[in-house]
């Protein structure tokens, strides 16, 4: 279990003034959950995803995992970028055996790995191609593939499929889905698509910026229902999905304006 | 919606389509080798013109004829001693040594530039301050201290060509994205290993960039480094051609030069093209 405890990130800005990204954000992530962080762009998403990998040190508050501080970067988060950071000197397989390679393991065991992680996200054809030979859709499933070698306690994603267009997407949606049902990692994503958020998390955090708050929480099960009956129109066209996607663009929309207006 | 489809043309297209693209700026992707070539024979003919209307005089100017006998006779008996050859290899010799250690030393210290404030503030004092001068200005130290044997050669050398790579090897560490460096520290991967693999890779282009551009400054430094006492060597070959006023020999060594100094570059590519095959490919 991940656990943020009053969290807060100022940051230091040109003009001296400090910027309030996060304040005093607490959340729980169990095992096995998959938490979804919607908010409009600024809101401190990245920031709180980024203390939680350990890229950014808090200004005040604490981020366990397991009962350990997080106190920098570690095998033990996986993190997925929006823009994929992967290695362009390397082929696909031994970027996805990265992490293997950095906990000492030998060549055949990577390889063997490698073939496996890709033959879950669907790519073992590409095993020895380039990156830059890929599709954007393509490269984002081998950053996931990646950052589940090291077999990591929690799977932190930054807006994965933020750049690619709505049909890769929903594909990425449902195999991410198939992934996290089939690893049982938890999952902390952050999206600003209020449908790929309430699609895909068993729990839905809202933020609102000027200071990064959550100002609401929901459970949710439609991944659930996709996981069991397959068809992913048939849950995004339910009412029980555009009543609540309503409701939480509601919440969005409001802090959009009090946004607007606090500048 | 069938019917959209079935009307269109969807038959072979004509026979004389036009084949088009996007307009471009600057020079576009044709060949400017044509061009290269034409100038190059334009420059000829007007030195044989020059010369064989003597508008300059004789010692100043030879004609290309007696320039192409030089380089046969230096080509088939050498001159002070030494075949063309021994000549050539000689530098060869000093420009390789010196590359090799300059590189050697170069991007371990650039590398650690990037990496490290205390390593940055250190090196930056000595490498700034003798970097601008001519290695000519510092010639006669390195004769006092190391005298004329080839240690004082190969080490001018090396001061000219150490500070274009540690300088491109820093600027390479800087251009890491943040991102790929954290990707790589979630992944689990100690200091060595991000450095061996990734921040070294990621440098990689530039690196080579700057041990392309110490070549040439090693070709530059050539002639200066030969003047200490060298019996052997093509900028030495150079420098006894002027004393004896032997135009033609002069040309002879500079060409020699040049087709080496072009090898050398076109060999760099070559290395590039096979390194680094991502190179703008995001
Ligand atoms: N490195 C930084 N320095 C200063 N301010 C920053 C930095 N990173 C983010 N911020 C500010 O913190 C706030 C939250 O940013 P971020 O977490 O990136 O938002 P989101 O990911 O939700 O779009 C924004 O107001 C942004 O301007
Ligand atoms: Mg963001």
């Amino acid at each position: 279990m991940l656990r943020v405890d009053k969290a807060s990130v100022w940051f230091g800005a040109r003009d001296g003034k400090p910027v309030h990204a996060l304040d005093r954000v607490s959340l729980d992530i169990p095992d096995g959950a998959f938490v979804v962080a919607l908010g409009t762009s600024g809101c401190g998403k990245s920031t709180l995803l980024n203390a939680m990998a350990g890229f950014l040190p808090l200004s005040s508050g604490s981020i366990t995992l397991n009962g350990h501080a997080v106190e920098g970067p570690g095998a033990e988060r996986g993190v997925v970028f929006q823009k994929d950071a992967l290695l362009p000197w390397k082929t696909v397989a031994e970027n996805v055996a990265l992490g293997l390679k950095f906990a000492g393991r030998g060549r055949k065991e990577r390889r063997e790995r490698a073939i496996e992680l890709l033959r879950l996200v669907g790519l073992q054809e590409f095993a020895g191609s380039a990156p830059y030979e890929l599709s954007g859709g393509m490269r984002q499933r081998v950053g996931i593939a990646r950052a589940l070698a090291p077999d990591p306690a929690i799977l932190l994603m930054d807006e994965p499929f933020g750049a690619l267009d709505s049909m890769t997407r929903e594909a990425m949606q449902e195999l991410l889905v198939d992934v996290w049902a089939r690893t049982g990692k938890q999952i902390f994503f952050i999206t600003h698509s209020i449908e790929e958020a309430l699609f895909l998390g068993t729990e839905l955090i809202v933020m609102s910026p000027r200071p990064g708050r959550i100002v609401a929480r929901f459970d949710l099960d439609f991944i659930n229902r996709f996981s069991r009956d397959r068809d992913a129109r048939a849950v995004k066209t339910a009412p029980e999905f555009t009543e609540l996607r309503e409701r939480v663009r509601a919440i969005v929309h409001q802090d959009e304006v009090y946004g607007r207006a606090a500048e | 919606m069938t019917d959209i489809a079935s009307n269109a043309e969807l038959e072979t297209p004509a026979r004389d389509i036009r084949v088009v693209k996007m307009r471009g700026f600057g020079i576009g992707e044709r060949s400017t080798v044509p061009i290269s070539i034409a100038t190059a024979l334009v420059i000829l003919i007007a030195w044989w013109a020059a010369s064989e209307a003597q508008l300059v005089p004789h010692l100043f100017l030879p004609t290309p004829k007696e320039v192409f006998d030089a380089a046969l006779s230096f080509w088939r008996d050498g001159y002070a001693n030494a075949t063309m050859w021994e000549h050539v290899s000689a530098s060869l010799i000093r420009i390789l040594s010196a590359g090799a250690i300059a590189i050697a030393l170069g991007v371990p210290v650039g590398l650690f530039m990037g990496l490290s404030r205390w390593a940055k503030g250190v090196f930056d004092t000595p490498i700034e301050f003798y970097w601008p001068l001519p290695p000519l200005a510092y010639l006669p130290l390195m004769i006092i201290w190391l005298g004329i044997g080839e240690a004082s050669k190969i080490t001018l050398l090396t001061m000219a060509m150490f500070a274009p790579v540690a300088i491109a090897a820093q600027a390479g560490v800087r251009s890491v994205s943040l991102e790929r460096v954290n990707a790589a520290l979630s992944l689990g991967a100690n200091r060595f290993q991000l450095m061996r693999d990734v921040v070294l890779p990621s440098a990689l282009p530039e690196i080579l960039t700057g041990t392309r551009i110490a070549l040439g400054v090693g070709w530059s430094t050539l002639v200066a480094a030969e003047l200490i006492a060298a019996t052997q060597g093509i900028g030495h070959f150079v420098m006894s051609a002027s004393q004896f006023l032997a135009t033609d020999f002069v040309f002879v060594g500079i060409g020699v030069i040049a087709v080496c100094a072009f090898a050398f570059s076109f060999g760099m590519r070559l290395l590039e093209r096979w390194l680094v095959p991502w190179k703008g490919q995001s």
